[in-house]
Parts: C-alpha cells; sequence; structure tokens
C-alpha cells in the first residue's frame, strides 16, 4: 500500500513539473536560507561552552559613576580577585587578565621579531580555571615564576616545534626575556580568547601586586564551588565597596563617607556575567574581545523563522490552487471507495516527497552558498555532514515542515464533494481563496518590511560613514608597533616628515580610530570635593597632532614648542567643556588636576578647546578627552599629499627598514580601519539585503505560480472578456491588478510595523537617521515592480490565448 | 452584410493538417436570420468563429459590411467586432464573479460609454429581456433560461449590426428553448442580422434560410417560407 502510495505521488509530481519545481525550488531556497542562518545561530551560541564547568564561571564587572559620564567596565582593579577567593567561601578559584595588545618577539640573539595580534599576562590558576591543558610543559608550575610565558601552538611554531619549546627563551617588544614554560592548543574561534597567543605570567607584572581599588584593568573571572548560588554571591559582593574600596577612598579624600560618595550621585556597582553570557550579553568598555549582541541573533532567528514559514506559505498556496486540476482525481477516488484518510496519507506522501526533494537541494545550494556566507558573517562555518546530530535535526525539521506545509492542502483536497467536482461545476464552489489571498499578503508584508529594513540599515551605515567626523581619515597612513623601536621613533618621525609627499606625521598611542583608551579623573583647582570629579579621555600627543588629523581648535591655541611650559598644558574638547558648565573662552587658564588627595598636586592648564570629534562609534555620545604633550609613540601617524600611495607606503618602508632593521612593518589606513569600526553594521546590511532577495524570490515564486493557476482558472472569463470587445492589454492588466490589491495590502500592514522595528533599532545610535518616506515610497514601489514582472508574464501569456480555445464547449 | 469567398480553413496538429472548411461561399445580407446546421465535427462552429472574426480563414475572402477581414490583425479584429457584434452562446458563458447588471454592462465598458450612458442601456435591455428585477443576482442564482436571457442581453445591449448564436437553445429545456428563439426572432424583425448555428430543427425553422454544412462544405441551402411559424 505504502508502496503505491509513493508510485502515485512520483507520478503525479511528474505529471506537472512546473508546479514540482516551482514548490521545490521555493522550498529549496528557504530551508537553504534558514540553515545557513541556524547554523550562524548555533555557532554564535556557542561560545565558551567548550571550556571546563564554564557554566560555574562568571566575569566579575563593575559599573561605575565618577564624574562624567557613567561607564560599565568588564574589568577590575587589581586586588579584587584575591579577596574574592580569600572572603567567600563560594569562590573555587580566581583568574586575573591583564590584556596588553599585541606584542613583537624574537628569539634571543636574533633581530627579527614576529608579530603576535594579542598578549595577555595571567594568574597560575590560568588552567585549573578553563580547564586548559599544555601540550608540553607542566600546569602545576609553568606561570608560577615571574618572566615565563606560555604560547599557543602556532604562535611558538613561528619560532620553534613544540617539543623543542620548553626552556626556549624570547624577548618581548625588544626589551625584557622571557622563558617558554609551556605550549596550549590554539584557542578554538568560538571562544573569548580566540585572538590571544601569548599568556606571561602575572608574577612578573609589577602592576598587579598593587592595591588601588580606584583602578581597574584586570579582566577577573571566578569560579564558584558546584551548587553556590551566583545571585547571592553577586548581591554579597556590595560588601567590597564597604569593607575595602572606601577604606582604600578615605586615604585620598580623608573623611569620605559612603553615604556622602553616594548622595553625590556617584556609585561603584559590582556584577557578574556567566562565562556563556559573554559572547552575546555584554558590551562593557574593556571586553577581551569583540563581542555580538543578542539582538542580532534575535533579528536573524526572526529572519530565519521567516524565510521557512515563506516557503511554507508558498507550499500550501501552490498546492492547494493546484488541487483544483486534482478535484476529478479525488472525486473519482472518493466514489471508488477512497477514504478521506487514504486521500490525506496520498498527499501527505506527495508533500513529503517535495520536501525531502527541496531538502538536497537545499543542501546543495548550501554548500555552494557556504563560502560567500562565511565571508559576509565573519564566519568558518562547514556543514556539520559528519554530525549524527545535525542529520537528525535536519530530518526532524523536514519531517515538521511536511506536516506542516502538506497538512493543510491534504486536508483542503481530501474534503472535495465527489459528486460536485465530478459535475465539473465545482471549479467556483471550491474554496481556499481567501485563505491563498491572505497568505500571498502575508508573503508580501514580509518581503516588504526586509526591503525597509534592508534601505534603513543601508542608509544609516551611509550617514555614518559621510558624516563630518571633526577629524580627517583620508590620506592619514598609520605605522604600528613604533614603540618598538624605542628611542629611535623620533628619527623615524624627522625622516618621514622630510619625504617630500608627507604633509605631517605625528607620534601618539590615541587615535580616533580603534587604538589604546585612557581615562583619568580630574579636578578643578580648589574644588577637592569628590562629586566634581570630571572623568575624562587622557590621551598623550604631540605638537604634530592637530594638524595632522585636522582637528580644529575653537578657542586658545595647539601645543606650540615655543612655550615651555606646555609640557604642563591641556587642550580639552567640548564634551568636557559641557561638564564643566563653560564656554570655549572661559575654559581657557582653568587649571586641573589628576593628583587629588596628594600633597603637591600637578596642574594643568587648559591652553585651548578642540572641536568635538567622534572617536567611539556612532552609536554612544562623544566623551569629554583631553590632550597632553607626552612621549607616547604607540604609532605614528602620516597625512600624505595626494598623490601615488602605494608608493609613499614603499618609501616610508624603506625609512623604516633602515632606523629600525628587523621589525615588522605594520601600517593601515585611517579610513579603512574607520569602516571596520561598523563592520557588524555592514554585515547585518548585507544579511539584510541577501535575505530579503531571498525572500523576495520565494514571495514572487509563490506569485508566479498563483498567477499560473489563476489565469487557467479564468481562462473562460477571458475569453468572453475578449469575445466583448477587451484587448490583450485589458485583460492582462485586469489579471494584473487583482494581485496588485494583494501586494498592496501586504505594504500597508508592513510599513509601519517596518518604521516601527527600524526606529527601535535606530535608537541604539547616538547618531543617526531620521527614517525618509521615501523609504517607504521605494520599498513598495520595488515590491510593486516585481511583483508586476512575475504576474504580468502569465497575465499576457493568458490574455494573447485565441479565446475560441477557452470557449469551446465540446 | 457578409460576403465570403472560397473560404478555407485548416488545423495543424502535429502530424496531420484537418480541413475543416473546404471552399465556402456565403452571402448573408442584411436584416437576413440565416441558420448553419450540420453533423457535429462539419465545421459549423469553425465557420461561426470567423463570420465574428475570433479566428482567421487560411485562404479565401470574408467581407464584413464591405471590410476585407481576412487578414487582420488580433487588435484590429477586436475594433471592428466591438459594438458591431454580439456573441450568443450555447453554455451562456457568463461570468460568475460579476452580477447580472455588470455582465451586460461589461462591452459597453469596452466601448468606453460614460457610467450613466451604460446604466441607462444596460437597464433598457434588461428590462426588454424581463430580467430586470435580477440584476444584482450572480449568475448561479439564475435559472438557465434566466442566464441566456442575460447572455442575450449582453449580446444586444450595444446594438450590434450582427448576432451570432452558437447553438442558443442547447443547454435549455423547450419552454426556455422556446422563449429565446422568439426573443432572436423579435431582434432580427427589429433589423438585427442573426447567424445562428443549431443542431435543432425546430430552431432552424425560425430563420429565413438554412445552410446545411457537410465535411467542411455547403452541401444545401434553403430558403424557409413561413418565418415565425411558431411563434
Amino acid at each position: 500500500m505504502f508502496k503505491n502510495y509513493i508510485k502515485i505521488a512520483w507520478r503525479s509530481l511528474k505529471k506537472q513539473p512546473f508546479f514540482t519545481s516551482l514548490n521545490i525550488f521555493g522550498l529549496a531556497i528557504g530551508i537553504a536560507g534558514g540553515l545557513l542562518i541556524s547554523l550562524y545561530i548555533y555557532d554564535e551560541l556557542s561560545y565558551d561552552t567548550m571550556f571546563t564547568d564554564a557554566n560555574r564561571i562568571y566575569r566579575v564587572n563593575a559599573d561605575i559613576k565618577f564624574g562624567g559620564p557613567a561607564r560599565d567596565f568588564a574589568v577590575q582593579s587589581a586586588p579584587m580577585a584575591a579577596t574574592l577567593k580569600n572572603d567567600y567561601p563560594e569562590v573555587e578559584l580566581a583568574t586575573r587578565f591583564r590584556t596588553v595588545g599585541s606584542m613583537l618577539l624574537k628569539e634571543s640573539g636574533t633581530e627579527t621579531n614576529v608579530k603576535e595580534e594579542q598578549a595577555t599576562y595571567v594568574d597560575p590558576t590560568f588552567f585549573e580555571m578553563f580547564g586548559v591543558s599544555l601540550l608540553t610543559g607542566d600546569t602545576a608550575t609553568a606561570l608560577k615564576e615571574p618572566n615565563t610565558l606560555i604560547l599557543t601552538k602556532t604562535a611558538a611554531e613561528k619560532h620553534f616545534t613544540v617539543n623543542e619549546a620548553l626552556g626556549q627563551t624570547l624577548v618581548l617588544n625588544n626589551g625584557d626575556t622571557y622563558t617558554v614554560t609551556g605550549v596550549i592548543e590554539d584557542l578554538p574561534r568560538n571562544s573569548f580568547l580566540r585572538d590571544h597567543s601569548v599568556f606571561m605570567a602575572m608574577e612578573g607584572y609589577a602592576d598587579s601586586r598593587n592595591t588601588e581599588w580606584g583602578s581597574h584593568n584586570y579582566q577577573t573571572y571566578v569560579k564558584l564551588i558546584p551548587g553556590a548560588d551566583a545571585k547571592s554571591f553577586e548581591t554579597s559582593l556590595k560588601n567590597i565597596l564597604k569593607d575595602y574600596v572606601m577604606p582604600w577612598a578615605q586615604q585620598i579624600y580623608p573623611g569620605v563617607t559612603l553615604e556622602q560618595f553616594e548622595q553625590s550621585g556617584n556609585y561603584i556597582r559590582y556584577s557578574l556575567t556567566g562565562l556563556t553570557d559573554i559572547h552575546l550579553h555584554s558590551d562593557r568598555v574593556a571586553e577581551i574581545s569583540p563581542n555580538n549582541r543578542i539582538e542580532n541573533i534575535y533579528i536573524l532567528s526572526f529572519i530565519a523563522i521567516f524565510l521557512i514559514v515563506l516557503a511554507s506559505v508558498n507550499f500550501m498556496n501552490l498546492s492547494t490552487a493546484h488541487s483544483l486540476k486534482r478535484a476529478k482525481e479525488v472525486g473519482i477516488r472518493k466514489t471508488l471507495g477512497s477514504g478521506r484518510a487514504a486521500l490525506i496519507r496520498q498527499f501527505l506522501i506527495e508533500s513529503t516527497l517535495i520536501v525531502l526533494f527541496s531538502l538536497v537541494m537545499a543542501l546543495i545550494l548550501s554548500a555552494l552558498a557556504l563560502p560567500i556566507f562565511n565571508s559576509l558573517a565573519g564566519k568558518e562555518i562547514s556543514l556539520p555532514l559528519l554530525n549524527p546530530v545535525f542529520w537528525l535535526v535536519l530530518f526532524t525539521a523536514t519531517a515538521l515542515l511536511a506536516l506542516l506545509s502538506g497538512s493543510y492542502p491534504s486536508f483542503f483536497m481530501s474534503r472535495f464533494i465527489p459528486v460536485k467536482v465530478l459535475k465539473g461545476s465545482g471549479e467556483n464552489s471550491l474554496g481556499g481563496s481567501k485563505i491563498r489571498n491572505v497568505l500571498v499578503i502575508f508573503q508580501f508584508a514580509i518581503s516588504v518590511f526586509l526591503i525597509v529594513a534592508t534601505l534603513v540599515v543601508y542608509q544609516q551605515l551611509r550617514f555614518i560613514q559621510n558624516k563630518e567626523l571633526g577629524f580627517s581619515k583620508d590620506q592619514v597612513l598609520v605605522v604600528n608597533d613604533v614603540y618598538a623601536i624605542g628611542q629611535r621613533a623620533n628619527s623615524f618621525k624627522d625622516q618621514v616628515q622630510g619625504l617630500g609627499f608627507v604633509e605631517s606625521a605625528t607620534l601618539s598611542s590615541f587615535f580616533p580610530t580603534p587604538s589604546s583608551r585612557s581615562d583619568s579623573s580630574f579636578f578643578k583647582e580648589g574644588s577637592t570635593e569628590q562629586e566634581n570629579a570630571i572623568n575624562m579621555q587622557t590621551w598623550g600627543v604631540d605638537y604634530e597632532y592637530m594638524p595632522t588629523l585636522g582637528l580644529k581648535i575653537i578657542a586658545g591655541r595647539n601645543f606650540d614648542r615655543q612655550f615651555g611650559t606646555d609640557s604642563l598644558a591641556v587642550i580639552v574638547n567640548e564634551s568636557a567643556l559641557n561638564i564643566l558648565g563653560l564656554q570655549p573662552e572661559e575654559a581657557l587658564g582653568l587649571r586641573l588636576s589628576r593628583d587629588l588627595g596628594e600633597e603637591n598636586p600637578e596642574f594643568y592648564t587648559v591652553i585651548g578647546v578642540v572641536q568635538n570629534f567622534h572617536f567611539d562609534s556612532m552609536r554612544s555620545d562623544i566623551r569629554p578627552l583631553s590632550l597632553n604633550l607626552a612621549d607616547n609613540s604607540g604609532s605614528m601617524a602620516i597625512k600624505l599629499k595626494a598623490g601615488d600611495f602605494s608608493n609613499a607606503v614603499a618609501q616610508v618602508e624603506a625609512v623604516w627598514n633602515k632606523v629600525a632593521p628587523g621589525q615588522p612593518f605594520n601600517y593601515y589606513f585611517m579610513d579603512e580601519s574607520f569602516n571596520t569600526t561598523y563592520e557588524a553594521e555592514q554585515r547585518l546590511g548585507r544579511i539584510f539585503m541577501i535575505f530579503s532577495i531571498l525572500s523576495i524570490i520565494i514571495a514572487c515564486l509563490g506569485l508566479f505560480g498563483l498567477a499560473a493557476f489563476n489565469a487557467e482558472k479564468r481562462t473562460k472569463e477571458i475569453g468572453v472578456r475578449k469575445v466583448l470587445g477587451a484587448s490583450v492589454g485589458q485583460v492582462a492588466y485586469q489579471l494584473t491588478v487583482d494581485f496588485l490589491k494583494l501586494v498592496g495590502i501586504g505594504i500597508l500592514i508592513s510599513l509601519p510595523i517596518g518604521w516601527f522595528a527600524m526606529s527601535k533599532w535606530l535608537e541604539d545610535f547616538s547618531y543617526r537617521i531620521e527614517i525618509g518616506a521615501w523609504v517607504f515610497v521605494l520599498a513598495a514601489l520595488l515590491a510593486i515592480a516585481v511583483s508586476i514582472i512575475t504576474v504580468s508574464y502569465q497575465s499576457i501569456k493568458a490574455a494573447i490565448v485565441n479565446p475560441i480555445k477557452s470557449l469551446r464547449t465540446e | 452584410m457578409i460576403q465570403i469567398q472560397n473560404l478555407k480553413k485548416s488545423f495543424r496538429t502535429e502530424e496531420v493538417e484537418t480541413l475543416a472548411l473546404n471552399n465556402v461561399n456565403l452571402k448573408v445580407e442584411e436584416g437576413e436570420f440565416a441558420a448553419i446546421m450540420g453533423p457535429s465535427g462539419c465545421g459549423k462552429s469553425t465557420l461561426l468563429n470567423i463570420i465574428g472574426m475570433l479566428d482567421n480563414p487560411t485562404e479565401g475572402s470574408y467581407k464584413f459590411a464591405g471590410h476585407e477581414v481576412g487578414g487582420l490583425k488580433e487588435r484590429q479584429r477586436t475594433e471592428l467586432r466591438k459594438g458591431n457584434l454580439g456573441f450568443v452562446f450555447q453554455s451562456f458563458n457568463l461570468i460568475d464573479e460579476l452580477t447580472v447588471f455588470e455582465n451586460v454592462e461589461l462591452p459597453l465598458i469596452y466601448l468606453k460609454e460614460s457610467k450613466s450612458s451604460r446604466r441607462e442601456k444596460v437597464m433598457k435591455v434588461l428590462e426588454r429581456m424581463k430580467i430586470a428585477h435580477r440584476e444584482k443576482h450572480f449568475p448561479h442564482q439564475l435559472s438557465g433560461g434566466q442566464q441566456q436571457r442575460v447572455a442575450i442581453a449582453r449580446a444586444v445591449v450595444t446594438n450590434p449590426k450582427l448576432i451570432l448564436a452558437d447553438e442558443p437553445t442547447g443547454n435549455l429545456d423547450s419552454k426556455n428553448g422556446i422563449e429565446v428563439m422568439n426573443l432572436l426572432t423579435e431582434l432580427n424583425q427589429e433589423g438585427t442580422t442573426i447567424v445562428m448555428v443549431t443542431h435543432s430543427d425546430r430552431d432552424s425553422h425560425y430563420a429565413h434560410r438554412v445552410i446545411n454544412l457537410f465535411d467542411g462544405q455547403i452541401v444545401t441551402e434553403s430558403q424557409n417560407r413561413a418565418v415565425g411559424a411558431m411563434m
């Protein structure tokens, strides 16, 4: 019996190649899209789950408001880790990371450095905390001694084989010598330590023993004992403030009490983030690696569900529409004794066959699309074809999809009443057209929503990229790791400035593109109350910083070599003035200090006010900033005159190689680096675009099939109209307009939803566009144009048929 | 009004060419009522389709009111058909989604008549067909006879010079059939030319002239003397 069902199903699918292929293709696109997004989401949700006891590991955060705007930090003060381990019995282990960014490594006695992107100091509890094992070396001793380090396999193999690694010595940043005490596997792509390849013993980092509770630089993780209640532990962290932070603060502000501190509107709040929550639920200052946002996961899940529902809706639409052709078959089968259940089974088997074909096609499509998708999403996902769980999930989902998509058509068709359908009069009494209309409306509502979303994301991106930033990012070449050549940096700068195509060059570690950040609290002279503290970014720069980056002074002056006192001068931005409540001219001469509580504080005099410029993402407001002269040569920015940039790079590199032989030459152009700041948004935009195109393709496939069906159903009517004098154009118009009405309703439904959702999305940006009416007009026109093209082919085809054929009664 | 000379119509299928009409010569004068009879497959409907400008002949000449129609493009045929020709079909061919009024109104819409003029003409013809009280009903709510009256109303609403009727009583019982034939006779008496294809001897008696087709050729033509004998 079952074999018979399959045979009949196969034949009936073969008999209608057009509808069958529309169905299979539409579903395949939907499944492929859904599959790719699911793999992406699965990968995102898997972050940091590979670590031992990941569910018991938490990062300790600090939310701080202390002068200036509130900041949420992912880092802690140095003494926090040991205090937690000593005072709280539920803490089994505590581990700190002190990240230092990139690091140059060379074997002792050699000149050639190799750059590692991320290096960090770490406590020796690292191995036990995260369950990391050594390929070579002993976890009990590996990170105990100062000037020892462990490397990942890849980093180690740049210098020696893993087996030879133990006991080798490496020179870091052309300075201290470290001994290799272990090698670990490379850290997984989906872990918070993914880019880290050098781990140095914390023991050798003197700052790690400081007892300053007000300085936050250490990523601090704790592992709680099994069964410990993280919530109540988090609540009890309040005591730290009372027991440790205030006694420390009183050394600086004698007599200050917790109540006074809180009354002035300032606070320090400690909280926990579960290790596995960090990647999607944390967006704090000093994250160890860039994170994603859970909202993006929601949006993508939403799109995946949309795609599959769209495809499934298509399937239902095409099947029920097509059912009219099969009404006679149902009538005959019922007359011959088939029960309803048998018919339902038969139709369900047909839909299962279609879904299975679609699944195969979807797998092929996704395998083909995976490389593109990976580059879009910045992932290295592969189809887990060898994983039985993948197949289990896939087949369960397929079965569900077949049931979902097949059930409505099956029940619909099996309900036909034989007498009616066999008399042939039944065509118009067979319902279902209302539901089909609703489904078409639904599909187009989704498609138009996605078009609106795509347009808004792209428009916002363009806005960000074209917004007046307050600094000039074009034609600026940045050479990294200048710190590695120490005192020779100035010689390098002088020689570069001598090159004909260079306008100016500046040495600093702080740039408006992603680079170092540092902030301090300042006090006005004569105002020692902690509530009047101003927290500002504090950047060390040189005399050429302003002209090189095209920053604009709106009051006062730039640093000048003629003034010997400029070593104690400071230039602040407009946001700092807002906090101080001063006009630009009023601020000149103001004296600020960072050394409150000390006997002879050092005061900086405000000599200039720089116009606000964007140095963070447009998601946040421009923060207060202070610039002071400092010998701070992390990188060098070079403003080039217009011309041949590749030649310029080559010449600068030649100078570098002369000044710093053996040092790797790393550079980037500032405008390119700026664009990577918005990579997440760019990805989102691209993903939206791809999937809105996919959803439109699916919707159009459905519309195409429905138009074909509709033309077929209305053959007689078209014939009559033509006999009565309608032209081809009039008939085609009539057929098209009926569908456009549905598309129109879909548009009307989606526009307000699109407006609402995208306004919400934009709220994340401090600097954002207004959604213009043209976005909706364009989205609507696109949907209408695409549907006209889709439908008109069938409409015109139907309209040019000779009416004699359609009206033949014999 | 209709002048057909040496008209041929052949159909090609994949393998064979069938000659549906072979050397047909026919003249229908203005005001005439002609019936075309013959067995199934003899070419009656093909001839009617060509007369109705729904199809082109393969060879020969067809002049309608002095204009050569034979080689016209579809668009030109549509233009010539509009307002000049009315069609009545065996299976009525009303549009199910439109009301009685809307069905009858359709040819006037394609003639781009104003709304008020359409309303006036449709109501007039519906009253004449004694179906005006059903103007808001849909076809499936009417009896067969009523549906055919609506179809006739639709055929005559533009006041055409020629009505082509393809077995107009084929789907009706005898009482309704007689009623329809009386209506057609009445229209003819008012000056409308009618060409009707029929199987029914009874219906053919309403015509002035009966043309017998067999295997695509006219075999006999006979004049009816007692026109309207059965009225």
